[in-house]
């Protein structure tokens, strides 16, 4: 034969030989004749193209036919899988409850950051970590071009009484506000949804008072008037004219203390007593609070060592001094923009957490298929040595294998993904816990999806394929002949098996007492933190000077109020303060002189409290005294230069500026003036996930304070009786007594509390889920690995009972084993989980006073394995029934 | 089966066994209507007589005067699916050993593969007598 006629049939047999192996022993030999007959054939009568098409036949042939093996396949999975049906389930369960869970709770954890609603680009947007500055100092970093595009000042929330031209004789409104520079739209982005917002040139002070009211505003005070801009408003008693309407949801840049007027702080003092004072020239008011828009390509580390460095020049310059953190810094930045705040370590922490349990959810799905795959391949040892015997290939065997892993992999993955939608969807439609009028959109996070699904298949696929695998090398005839009761090589008392279920139990057992240590962490949070006494405690808040009383008068009010109350039937204690629980909104710099001559500086918060403050809460002094009514004079300086205007440390500004020593009687001094400490307070902390006690220094409620800050409302707190609706009786006191003044916001400190701790609630809540989720999958796996353990001694079980066992002693065969393995797995578990415990406790104090908790530790260390071990033993006790029901007869015959 | 034969398979018992591991479909032989060409020709070089793969194909190239050409692949691939939807099936007899290549499979029609063949033909003469009318129709008309 010619050269090209050889080549064309060398080619030939080569593809011919390419053809799947179950093919090849049928038709094999058939198409090498054949293909030797048709060569030289095709040849002589077709040609060239005769060649051509012989080959293009045979070459096209091949993918159809593979096809057609993988089509096989997978209908042969499936009558397979639906054969067992209770192991399918189990499997596709376990995946798609572990799938579910992890996608839809770490998605969920990073939406409570999610952008706030209004804003253009909130990535870029950055702000001081609970840092006021002047607005002189704001001034300057404005025109930082080359860090910031463009920066904004906020004073806020302010209190507006709003009133509407031509409504005589109506109480004014309270209606929350932000007074902003007039870059505030712009740097933040938001467009109006009517009308105009402010510009720098456009606002500029001694110009006509303008607001700019918010959408929720709009539709619900002005009844979405078409023509509302352009309309009058009356603001603290002066006119303002309406020339915009912000977009929908916007409510200023913090979410989370909603405004729905904005108004530009050139508006003069008339419109807002806040700016008494000309806080905009003077670099001692720090009371503004800056959003930064980034310049692009800043990142937040490089925006934050730039705006420190001029703030430390800027200082410098003007003699102001600021004491440093741990790195050095003046002022440090995060990101803003969001619906919920957190400081980058906060953030990394919830993050870490998250991701931890992510993990652990994942690694315990992971571990219930390893179990039941593994399981479920040592049954089907004979059926493939059968088929190795009958002349299916290895390579064949294997795909179908991996078939039928890919197949189960992928039902669990995408019901997983079905559920994960669900749970999502769910979680978006449940109330948020604050008061924010917001949609919590809860979207599923894809990367977290396509990097569980990976994970989950993996281990779907591989431990599917890992019996096939060893199964198809071993040898053959040892197999028929011992039958599927065989052990395979490595099924040994520390077995892969029983490591898998050792694991799954550690895991579970880590995940549910994390949880639920979190869970209840987070519950114990309003009584402890704030250290207040919250029950029968009232809250009222007044504005005497807003609502047209004189400086004097209002003095004398307050003088008289606590007095007046206590008068009232069933009060037992009165206070007045600036806010009821320290609301970390003035920060502030002590200094005290040191022994040695120096000056130790601290960084405070400031309150403004009156007498019987601390008795009033119920949080009393650790030592020194309180204030009394006498202290509400600020009388010049008492004997021999001392000053007498008392201030109260708390604990933690105590150790920052006297160490060790007593500070009872020290003098301290803040701002311009000197202050002798005349008391000791316990720590108290607001606030979600705080990590340490911020240093407080209260001072006394003097009638200059009231003067000078008509801006800030008094609250008054009442003690009442259990039973007793003090508050009522209290309110008409207060009618009968002074029916000019406006009693607003009332409400108890409870009703606080919880809104401040709601967050922290709702969080825990998930987490109590996210550990039932945890226990359901632990016993979906541990059940269908011991009924399959139990399945498999079917023949041992029927002998035992042949020879006489009772059902009891076969009952305790199978318990025993399943003990051994719970036992060790709790260990495992209760271990891992005081390690993860403790690394979690560094960084979070609300966790670390939970976790010293004698109460909580006992609980959970006893109940949460009682509770696994309890389930475990039930998932092996219903099988181990089952077994004695075993006809011992029958499972002999069994082969 | 009995477990001493498990080693010593015949060839043929492979075919039984992927017989039944394969799903058959149906026994209807109205659900292979219409006949694909190939299989139609293969069927109709069946009947009467057995053949191989390379008997089959050459009669067929001879019967349609070298119109339909089965190639090697094509063949065989189509005398799998006939054997998978039981219309054909592996015969067991050798013809008269003159004519017999020992080393050859041979094929014959199974009852369902001789009854679709029949339906087959029926429905072809059917659609013929339509065209037939038609065209007289248009004659006349």
């Amino acid at each position: 034969m010619s050269h090209r006629l050889n080549l064309c049939l060398s080619l030939y047999r080569r593809l011919a030989n390419a053809y799947p192996h179950e093919f090849r022993m049928v038709y094999g030999e058939d198409l090498d004749r054949l293909g030797e007959d048709a060569v030289p054939e095709a040849w002589g009568r077709y040609g060239l193209f005769g060649l051509v098409r012989l080959l293009a036949d045979i070459a096209l042939r091949l993918p159809a036919e593979y096809l057609d093996e993988i089509r096989q396949d997978v209908t042969y999975a499936l009558r397979v899988l639906a054969k067992a049906p209770g192991f399918t389930s189990v499997a596709v369960l376990s995946l798609a409850v572990g799938i579910g869970m992890c996608s839809a709770v770490l998605s969920e954890c990073r939406a409570i950051v999610g952008p706030a609603p209004g804003l253009r680009d909130p990535a870029t947007l950055a702000t001081f970590i609970w840092t006021t500055v002047s607005y002189p100092y704001f001034e300057r970093y404005r025109d930082a071009r080359q860090t910031v595009t463009a920066a904004a000042a906020v004073l806020g929330p302010v209190p507006f009484a709003v009133a509407f031209p031509g409504d005589k004789g109506k109480q004014a409104e309270r209606v929350s506000g932000h007074l902003v520079s007039p870059e505030y739209f712009t740097t933040l982005g938001v467009t109006p949804a009517a009308g105009r917002v402010f510009g720098p040139e456009t606002e500029k002070p001694g110009m006509a008072p303008v607001v700019v009211v918010s959408d929720r505003f709009w539709r619900t005070r002005l009844g979405s008037d078409p023509h509302a801009v352009g309309r009058g408003l009356r603001l603290n008693g002066s006119m303002a004219t309406i020339v915009g309407i912000g977009p929908r949801n916007f409510l200023g840049i913090w979410p989370q203390s909603p405004a729905d007027l904005f108004v530009p702080v050139t508006c003069g003092v008339s419109l807002a007593p806040e700016l008494s004072g000309e806080p905009l020239h003077r670099s001692d008011r720090e009371v503004f609070r800056v959003v930064f828009r980034l310049a692009p390509g800043v990142t937040l580390p490089a925006a934050e060592a730039a705006l420190d460095a001029m703030t430390r020049n800027i200082d410098q310059e003007s003699g102001a001094r600021r004491d440093r953190d741990r790195k050095g810094h003046v002022v440090r930045l995060m990101p803003a923009g969001t619906v919920g705040y957190a400081t980058p370590e906060q953030h990394a922490l919830v993050d870490t957490f998250n991701v931890v349990l992510w993990a652990l959810v994942l690694s315990l799905v992971c571990a219930n298929l390893a179990g039941l795959l593994l399981a479920r391949g040592s049954q089907r040892r004979r059926e493939i040595a059968i088929r190795l015997s009958v002349g299916a290939g290895r390579a064949r065997l294997v795909r179908q294998f991996l078939t039928e892993s890919v197949l189960l992999s992928l039902a669990g993955g995408l019901a997983g993904i079905v559920l994960a939608y669900g749970i999502t969807h769910v979680l978006s439609s449940l109330p948020l816990p604050s008061q924010i009028p917001l949609e919590f959109n809860c979207q599923l996070d894809l990367h977290v999806i396509a990097i569980t699904l990976a994970i989950a298949l993996a281990a779907g696929v591989g431990f599917g394929l890992a019996p096939a695998l060893s199964s198809t090398r071993a040898d053959i005839g040892v197999t028929l002949k011992e039958g599927a009761q065989a052990p395979l090589r490595g099924y040994r008392r520390f077995g892969l098996r029983n490591l898998f279920v050792v694991g799954q139990i550690a895991a579970s057992l880590m995940l549910l007492l994390i949880t639920w240590f979190v869970a209840l962490a987070f519950l114990g949070t309003a009584r402890l933190d704030t250290g207040v006494e919250a029950a029968n405690l009232d809250l009222v808040s007044l504005d005497p000077v807003r609502d047209g009383f004189s400086a004097e008068r209002a003095a004398a009010l307050f003088t008289d109020l606590p007095d007046e109350l206590l008068r009232v039937d069933g009060v037992r204690d009165v206070a007045l303060t600036g806010s009821a629980v320290p609301s970390h909104g003035d920060a502030t710099h002590l200094s005290a002189p040191a022994g040695d001559g120096k000056v130790v500086l601290a960084s405070a918060y400031r309150e403004r409290i009156g007498a019987n403050y601390f008795a009033t809460v119920g949080a009393p002094l650790v030592g020194g005294r309180e204030f009394d009514p006498r202290d509400r004079e600020q009388d010049a300086p008492g004997s021999k230069g001392v000053p007498a205007t008392p201030a109260i440390l708390n604990q933690t500004a105590a150790r920052t500026l006297f160490g060790a020593e007593d500070p009872i009687g020290r003098r301290i001094r803040e701002g311009e003036e000197n202050y002798t400490v005349v008391g000791l307070a316990r720590d108290m902390r607001a606030g979600f996930l705080v990590s340490k006690p911020v240093a407080t220094v209260f001072l006394p409620l003097t009638a200059e304070w009231i003067g000078k800050s008509a801006a800030r409302p008094v609250t008054v707190l009442v003690r009442g009786t259990a039973g007793r609706n003090t508050m009522a009786a209290v309110r008409d006191h207060m009618e009968s007594l002074h029916p000019d003044l406006t009693v607003f916001d009332v409400h108890t400190m409870q009703e606080d509390l919880d809104r401040i701790n709601s967050f922290a609630r709702w969080t825990s809540a998930m987490y109590v889920i996210l550990g039932f989720f945890a226990l359901l999958l632990a016993c979906i796996g541990l059940g269908g690995v011991t009924a399959y353990a139990v399945v498999r001694r079917r023949k041992e079980i029927g002998i035992r009972m042949a020879l006489g066992a009772r059902a009891s002693q076969v009952q305790g065969l199978v318990l025993r084993e399943g003990t051994a393995l719970v036992a060790v797995g709790s260990v495992l578990g209760v271990s891992g989980a005081f390690a993860l415990a403790r690394v979690f406790a560094a960084y979070s104090d609300v966790l670390a006073r939970s976790f010293g908790q004698r109460e909580n530790n006992l609980i959970l260390l006893v109940g949460a394995p009682l509770a696994l071990a309890g389930l475990a033993m039930l998932a092996c006790y219903l099988p181990a029934r089952r077994a004695t029901r075993i006809d011992p007869v029958a499972a002999l015959r069994e082969e | 089966m009995p477990a001493n034969s498990t080693l010593l398979l015949h060839r043929l018992d492979v075919d039984y066994i992927m017989m039944h591991i394969y799903i058959m479909t149906s026994t209807d032989p109205r659900d292979f209507l219409p006949l694909h060409t190939n299989w139609f020709h293969i069927l109709l070089s069946l009947v009467g007589c057995e053949q191989h793969g390379y008997g089959i194909m050459q009669e067929v190239l001879q019967r349609t005067d070298g119109a339909v050409r089965l190639w090697p692949a094509t063949l065989y691939g189509s005398l799998k699916r006939l054997i998978a939807d039981g219309l054909i099936e592996e015969s067991d007899e050798r013809p008269a050993p003159e004519l017999d290549d020992a080393r050859r499979r041979y094929y014959k029609l199974t009852r369902l593969g001789r009854r679709a063949l029949e339906l087959e033909c029926e429905r072809l003469e059917a659609m013929v007598r339509m065209a037939r009318k038609k065209r007289k129709l248009e004659a006349y008309g």
